[in-house]
């Protein structure tokens, strides 16, 4: 990667000639840069190779003229120079920029995505705290800089250039946007994700998985009257519902490979759901440890994952939660005797269907 | 102060509101004294009530007969009374006991478990005539005016009550000599008027013979009827072996904290040579000599006793003569030395029965039927090696290196299971898992794409060798689950496990915790409370990032909980001039307080359906006395109106509605409270 680095001392060995064309050489230069593809970086040779100037010199001035302009952005590749277009109207906003401005824009410049702090760029710079207010407030009118708040540190307000995006040591992973939680995209993901983690780790057993009555068919009739004794009593053999062919039953899987965080973040990167993002292992596991939070994972070890399964359907809570008293908006207000007591109570009254006490 | 012993004002209130409804008005006064002043003596008691002396001691008695209360001996200048909240609390329970009991041990055992919990402590002679009464007794059997208009379950209870207590002076040999001096008046005020208690038998009843509760204890028992005094004798033996019953001492009249005192003065004497410990080496010691002293002396209380057995199949003759025990007769109307014995229920053991049912329950829910079914053989195997759920007096754990070894017999094989369950016929061993174990077990077939077994096999003829295989699969489900309900230990036998109760019952807790607060503030609630145990004390940004929601989103359930006392919140100042402002402001959330507070909340709710009972009862008071009546009982069809049979079904199912939910809240209050000693948040 290109790192970028001062382009103010620039190389100056001569002043400015031959310039009487009748468009200079630097936009000469500036417009066969522009036909190429954007974002391209041009080298020294890549430069005189497009035969604007005729000499090395003159190719320095021109380079020279373009950086002064602001259209050229100077950088470094391995110890070697190199240039980066800018369009006229960033070159326009910068060349109208005060000197202080200049320097603060060329710091945060320096930081690419992972932003700076302003307290750490008043450090650098040693300008006063009313420039450095002023100066990036109006960078930031001039659509130069943006600020995001910083995901690890909160209150520190962090500033970049407007065109980048923020990293993820700053915005946060791939499940936050603009520095909160994407609900609806961990929603989505976790869902999918859920799915993926049950698939894995347990098995659908259809009620007739192990049909020995139907298997043994001269015993039908006797199976048939077992049923209908099963029908009638089902509270005198508790440990065997009916077998109901049409009803299925998860159960966990037999030794299966659990899946890890890791394991999981491949999975979902393979499947390219996240466009354009790509789910680090510490990313997932984030959002597995919160799905076991959820209560839809469990975690097997230290690292494994399976599905929360019950077996019943029915949500009982305890004898506390589900009487009247449980879920009681005045319980702490209840006593003894008085306008609220078990005397006067409406939720008992409701829940058995009797009256209680007018007040 | 013992963790058991610490009551709240809505402790006091519900154990009040149990005597009151099983004991009769009178205990109940002389209960609630000693729940709203604490520690007692008789004047002090009298001073604080507007109940004369000899009402005191009556009510006193009553309640040292049912080991509701404390006193502090003989010894002292005078005598102090105290009540027992676990075994108050325990009233609650005795239709579970008898329920627990019946399930293990079949109808007759918990025959005599009910009889046990209605008369409190017992002679076993008593228990033996009240079952076999020596000459025919006139005991009136169907005149209970009761006032206390219960079931007539409930005044059977009440009558035992009382009975037992007339004569209990010359059963137990722990009350104290104040009240011995009533005796006369007591056998009096029995006889007497003004009595509230509801039930009186005639004095017929021969006090100095002991003749225990003429009450029919085999009235309604159909075929549980006892058939011979062994029987009864091998049943009680049993029962004391698995440590459902104990027998009475002295030192079990001991609060706590006399007990403390006492073996805390012998440990100073003989470990310490008398010297008050004042260096931190001694008073180890001497702490640790007490706690050996209190589990010794609980340890002897559980002892089996020695049984002399009489008459029970050729040769047993010759045994007594050996053994030289009383009344070398082989008849049952002779009295052995067994007879003096004094036993009553063992409270800790019912809360381990209480535990297995849950585990099972619980485990019914997450894993399905089959696999609780194995749980559930599992437990019932560990349970007679176990006496307590947790150990108040344990062994201070700086050494647990010792303890690492797991006792061999709490260790279970997968083949111990296997053959116990092999006796049922109706289980399919193979339901709940994955196919391919099936498979894999039987080596027949495969599984097809829709996962049906294409060979299926009728799960009963399956070997013992394949079943044990079934069960080893059940068994790792049940190590595998979050909950760890069982865990490995070597593979002696097919499969050796051993159950980690202590780590068990802490998630239990946790689960009633999360159960509760998911009834009340939904998943929301549940998943801060799991962030916050997790992470221990979290600022909101952080909540936010384990949680993955934004701040609004959270602060309004954070709120909530700590209103109602689940979560704690702090504000730590970062300057001196503690600006809200700059202060970092905490959300955490501490297991032993949410159980506290759970607990107590629980008790109001068990106290509020106790009310509401008698709300409901007073509001068809009339109907039920009329009911009652000795010509309407048995003809209510004839004499009571449409709408008198219709209110009164209506109040039966009221009241077994009510009933059954505080039996639950009752649940709920031994997972709490029962199953694990107080948790030292970490």
């Amino acid at each position: 990667m290109a790192s970028a680095v001062a382009s103010f001392p620039a190389p100056k060995d001569e002043p400015a000639v031959d310039a009487d064309e009748v468009v200079s050489p630097a936009e000469a230069l500036y417009d066969k840069c522009a036909q190429r593809p954007a974002g391209q970086i041009f080298f020294q040779r890549d430069l005189s190779n497009m035969q604007v100037a005729e000499t090395i010199t003159q190719l320095t001035s021109i380079l020279q003229e373009l950086c002064d302009r602001h259209l050229l952005k100077l950088m470094t590749l391995e110890g070697e120079p190199c240039w980066k277009l800018r369009s006229r109207s960033d070159a326009d906003k910068l060349r109208r920029l005060t000197p202080d401005e200049r320097l603060l824009y060329h710091h945060i410049d320096q930081v690419q995505a992972e932003g700076i702090w302003s307290k750490a760029l008043r450090g650098r710079t040693n300008v006063t705290q009313q420039t450095l207010t002023k100066c990036l407030k109006s960078l930031e009118s001039k659509d130069l800089v943006q600020s995001v708040m910083s995901v690890k540190f909160p209150n520190r307000k962090m500033y970049l250039l407007k065109h980048l995006k923020p990293s993820e040591d700053i915005a946060g992973g791939p499940w936050q946007s603009e520095g909160d939680f994407d609900v609806a995209l961990i929603d989505t993901i976790s869902g999918i994700v859920a799915q993926h983690i049950e698939n894995e780790t347990c098995i659908k057993v259809p009620g007739n998985w192990n049909d020995y009555e139907q298997a043994i068919a001269q015993k039908k009739a006797a199976v048939q009257g077992m049923r209908d004794m099963e029908d009638l009593a089902p509270a005198v053999k508790p440990y065997r519902p009916r077998r109901d062919p049409n009803t299925s039953r998860l159960v966990h899987r037999n030794a299966p490979q659990y899946p890890t965080a890791a394991s999981v973040a491949d999975w979902l990167n393979s499947k390219e759901i996240l466009r354009g993002k790509f789910v680090r292992e510490e990313d997932m596991e984030q959002l597995l440890e919160m799905m076991v939070l959820d209560n839809r994972l469990e975690k097997i070890s230290g690292t494994n994952y399976r599905t929360v399964l019950t077996a019943t359907d029915t949500k009982v809570y305890n004898g506390f939660a589900d009487a009247p008293c449980g879920n009681c908006p005045v319980f702490d207000l209840c006593g003894d005797e008085g306008e609220i007591s078990a005397r006067t109570c409406v939720y008992f009254g409701q829940w058995l269907e009797t009256e209680s006490e007018e007040i | 102060m013992s963790y058991t012993q610490r009551e709240t004002p809505i402790l006091a209130e519900l154990c009040t509101f149990l005597v009151g409804d099983v004991y009769g008005e009178l205990a109940a006064r002389v209960y609630s004294v000693l729940a709203r002043h604490g520690r007692q003596s008789l004047a002090a008691i009298a001073r604080a009530s507007y109940l004369n002396g000899r009402q005191i001691k009556y009510g006193l008695v009553i309640l040292l007969q049912q080991h509701l209360i404390f006193h502090s001996g003989n010894d002292g200048p005078l005598t102090y009374y105290e009540i027992d909240w676990e075994n108050s609390y325990g009233i609650v329970r005795f239709g579970k006991v008898t329920k627990l009991v019946e399930d293990r041990y079949g109808p007759k055992a918990a025959n005599v478990m009910s009889n046990l919990l209605a008369l409190g402590h017992t002679r076993i002679a008593d228990l033996k005539e009240a079952y076999f009464p020596p000459e025919t007794d006139s005991g009136d059997e169907s005149d209970d005016g009761a006032t206390n208009g219960a079931g007539s379950k409930r005044k059977r209870t009440n009558g035992a009550g009382v009975n037992g207590s007339a004569k209990t002076n010359g059963v137990a040999n722990g009350i104290p000599s104040e009240l011995d001096a009533a005796k006369p008046h007591t056998s009096d005020l029995v006889n007497g008027d003004g009595q509230p208690n509801g039930v009186h038998k005639p004095s017929k009843v021969d006090r100095l013979t002991h003749n225990a509760a003429p009450e029919e204890p085999g009235r309604d028992q159909g075929d549980s009827d006892m058939t011979s005094v062994d029987e009864l004798y091998n049943l009680i033996q049993r029962l004391i072996e698995h440590g459902w019953i104990r027998t009475v001492t002295e030192t079990q009249y001991l609060s706590p904290g006399d007990i403390h005192d006492m073996l805390y003065q012998e440990s100073i004497e003989q470990d310490n040579h008398g010297i008050t410990p004042t260096g931190a080496k001694d008073k180890e010691t001497v702490n640790r000599g007490t706690l050996r002293r209190k589990r010794a002396m609980r340890d002897e209380w559980s002892s089996v006793p020695t049984f002399v057995r009489r008459g029970r199949a050729n040769g047993s003759n010759k045994r007594i003569k050996t053994n030289g025990a009383a009344g070398g007769s082989a008849a049952s109307s002779a009295s052995s030395s067994d007879d003096d014995l004094v036993i009553r229920v063992n409270p800790e053991k019912i809360a381990v029965a209480m535990r297995t049912e849950q585990l099972v329950h619980l485990v019914q829910q997450r894993l399905g039927s089959v696999t609780a079914r194995v749980y559930q053989t599992m437990l019932r195997m560990l349970e007679s090696q176990t006496p307590r759920c947790w150990d108040e007096w344990s062994e201070p754990s700086d050494e647990p290196s010792a303890e690492n070894g797991v006792d061999l017999r709490f260790l279970v094989t997968a083949r111990d299971v296997a053959t116990k369950l092999s006796r049922d016929r109706d289980l399919d061993m193979l339901e709940g898992l994955d196919p391919n174990v099936a498979v894999q077990i039987t080596r027949k077939g495969h599984v097809s794409r829709t996962n049906v077994w294409t060979q299926p096999t009728d799960p009963s003829k399956l070997s013992l060798e394949e079943k044990t295989k079934a069960v080893d699969k059940h068994i790792q489900m049940l190590a595998e689950d979050p909950f760890h309900f069982v865990t490995w230990h070597s593979r002696a036998g097919f499969s050796q496990w051993h159950i980690e109760f202590g780590e068990i019952a802490k998630q239990m807790i946790q689960n009633e915790v999360e159960n509760t607060v998911a009834a009340k503030k939904g998943s929301l609630g549940v998943k801060l409370i799991r962030a916050l145990k997790k992470k221990g004390k979290l600022d909101e940004r952080a909540t936010c990032n384990v949680m993955m929601m934004s701040a609004p989103d959270i602060r309004g359930v954070v709120n909530d909980l700590t209103l109602q006392g689940f979560v704690q919140t702090q504000e730590i100042p970062k300057h001196d001039r503690r600006e809200a402002k700059t202060s970092l402001h905490f959300v955490w959330y501490d297991r032993q307080r949410a159980r506290e507070k759970l607990l107590h909340d629980t008790y109001k709710g068990m106290v509020r359906i106790l009310q509401r009972i008698a709300y409901e009862r007073e509001k068809v008071q009339f109907l039920l006395t009329k009911a009652e009546r000795s010509d309407v009982v048995g003809n209510e069809e004839k004499w009571l109106s449409k709408g008198e049979l219709d209110a009164l079904r209506k109040w039966k199912e009221v009241q077994e509605k009510l009933l059954l939910q505080l039996f639950r809240e009752d649940d709920l209050v031994a997972t709490l409270r029962d199953f694990h000693g107080p948790l030292v948040s970490a």
